[in-house]
């Protein structure tokens, strides 16, 4: 008897963890394959099966093709730019200088502060007739009268991206801090002693040294930027006619505002299948990096 | 690279140094200058906000706005909403990540790679692209328009980061005290509240506070589930100063700073704490 608690123990523990995730992920997973496979009412009644309906007709729109783009770039920018800068930044930041503590605590903020407000102030800041950017720069006398920001879809949507790498940067610096935190000082001073200069150390000890924690940002803001819907939702909701649109916002306008629930569900599975690949290489890199342990 | 700073400076070094400051002066005003505007901008009278010759710094300087807001909407109602959606996240979170996590860590189970497998997968779904069938799930439950809802989601969403931090704490420390709690005629359950959990309080701590602000920060959901005021979170909320025809947005920054501020001060607690952990994590797996 005992000896059979014992087999089940493990799993009792892991069972309030199980079925949380099991009613709240997986069902919600399930219930989008099967409404991106079914004919779906303006209510959001489920009806016959469809086959590929929904995909076709969710892709086959011309908005579909920008949308697709948009997230490409949007994720691509953001993730680059957030990723050299912020590692520039924690590089800076590992330095031993008066008010390193302050610095530290200044850059957690975009990372704490919620991204809907975050959205909000920058569409404040870089209004055309009210905007503190002009304001700013008015008083600094760069300009003499405002300047339009937001020009174009594609100006809006560079805004946007801005505020995403603004937003993700402080990830990255943390990371990559924790990791050159690691460093045995001594690899330095022996390389100093062989007369490598600044980029040799840089390019041969600290990249490859860091490049685990370096990864795990890289993978987790890859799917974090891919997901991010507050930035463009505050921002631009996508407008005009879906050219600031990335898969996220864009099924969500189909789902809430369009009533195509089943196209809606067919772009969640086409974005979850995305996602799916990021995953399996996250696995891929972490399981190597198991057995390396 | 590391400078002591200590040493008399000269020449080359010295010149570094000063490179130093200005680069890390410059991310600073970078960073703070959207926080600058939102706490000037939320001291301003609506008519300064939109003057064609606007200011840095307000003319007369209204605190008022920071009172004003707590009456023109119902602030109190979204402030108490996201504090009881953050807390109730957090501990239901804890309550399913601390047991998983001791699992993982303290017994040797079939499937253990698996679980840990399927917890590493669900941190790639944000809850945006299950957004549909979050909806249709919480409609069968009738829990749509309810903060035991909300909580339930962000519990479920948080458990990927919960496991994952818990894991990386308790794997740090060594299980031979509670072994020998355990020879001492402890129980398992005894032996993790009575030793275990007590070394591990920093890294505990470190997990629940991040879920909190990860709870208190949520938008995308909430936003989708919540449509009755008298449920709504703050993130949600103050969008009613973010009117159709205008914007209030001297209201709208007032009541964003008594959202982000009592968050930014947790986050600055466990900063360090959080991106080894995470990172620790990633690496070992």
């Amino acid at each position: 008897m005992k000896k059979k608690y014992r087999l089940i123990e493990p799993y009792i523990w892991i069972l309030p963890s199980c079925v949380l995730m099991a009613l709240f992920i997986a069902l919600p997973i399930g219930m989008v394959f099967r409404m991106a496979f079914s004919q779906v009412t303006r209510a959001g009644i489920v009806k016959g099966f469809t086959g590929f309906d929904n995909f076709i007709a969710a892709t086959g729109k011309p908005a579909f093709k920008i949308v697709l783009w948009n997230t490409v770039v949007w994720t691509v920018v953001v993730v680059v730019v957030s990723t050299v800068v912020g590692f520039i930044l924690a590089l800076l930041l590992n330095n031993e200088f008066r008010g390193r503590k302050i610095a530290r605590a200044i850059v957690v903020f975009p990372w704490a502060t919620t991204l809907v407000i975050q959205a909000s102030v920058w569409n404040f800041i870089i209004n055309t007739d009210y905007g503190t950017l002009n304001t700013l720069l008015k008083k600094l006398g760069i300009i003499s009268t405002n300047i339009n920001w937001t020009p174009t879809p594609g100006a809006y949507f560079a805004w946007e991206c801005f505020v995403g790498i603004f937003v993700t940067i402080p990830f990255v610096t943390f990371c990559v801090l924790s990791g050159l935190q690691g460093i045995d000082e001594s690899f330095y001073e022996a390389a100093t002693a062989d007369g490598a200069n600044y980029w040799q150390k840089l390019f041969h000890i600290t990249i490859p040294l860091v490049r685990p924690q370096l990864t795990v940002s890289t993978v987790l803001n890859i799917i974090y930027v891919f997901n991010s819907f507050p930035i463009i939702w505050t921002m631009s909701k996508g407008d005009p006619a879906n050219r600031t649109d990335t898969l996220v916002t864009y099924l969500y306008k189909l789902a809430f505002y369009n009533g195509k629930q089943g196209q809606a569900a067919a772009i969640s599975v086409i974005g979850f299948l995305i996602l799916l690949v990021c995953a399996s290489v996250y696995m891929v890199f972490t399981l190597r990096g198991q057995k390396e342990r | 690279m590391k400078n002591t700073g200590k040493k008399a400076l000269t020449g080359k070094k010295l010149v570094l140094r000063i490179l130093l400051y200005i680069a890390v002066i410059a991310f600073c005003v970078v960073i703070l200058y959207p926080y600058f505007i939102m706490f000037t901008s939320a001291l301003k009278s609506r008519a300064e906000i939109y003057s064609i010759n606007g200011t840095l710094l307000p003319i007369k300087w209204r605190w008022s706005n920071l009172i004003d807001i707590w009456r023109k909407a119902p602030m109190l109602n979204y402030f108490l909403n996201s504090i009881i959606i953050a807390l109730g996240s957090t501990a239901i979170a804890m309550v399913c990540g601390i047991p998983a996590a001791y699992a993982l860590t303290r017994m040797k189970f079939k499937g253990q790679n698996v679980f840990l497998g399927i917890v590493i997968v669900s941190q790639m779904f944000a809850p945006v692209v299950l957004v549909i069938g979050i909806y249709k799930i919480m409609m069968t439950f009738h829990l749509v328009n309810s903060l035991l809802g909300l909580i339930l989601v962000n519990a479920a969403f948080n458990q990927a980061f919960t496991v994952w931090l818990l894991r990386g704490t308790f794997d740090a420390i060594s299980p031979e005290m509670e072994k020998a709690a355990r020879i001492d005629g402890c129980g398992r359950v005894q032996s993790m509240f009575k030793v275990l959990l007590p070394i591990a309080a920093p890294g505990i701590v470190t997990t629940l506070i991040f879920v909190f602000i990860n709870a208190w920060n949520e938008y995308t959901i909430a936003l989708t589930l919540i449509s009755d005021d008298v449920v709504k979170p703050l993130t949600v909320g103050i969008n009613i100063f973010n009117g159709y025809n205008m914007v209030e947005w001297q209201y709208l920054f007032a009541a964003s700073l008594f959202s982000i501020i009592p968050v930014i001060i947790l986050f600055i607690g466990i900063e360090k704490n959080l991106a080894s952990g995470l990172a620790a994590g990633g690496v070992k797996g």
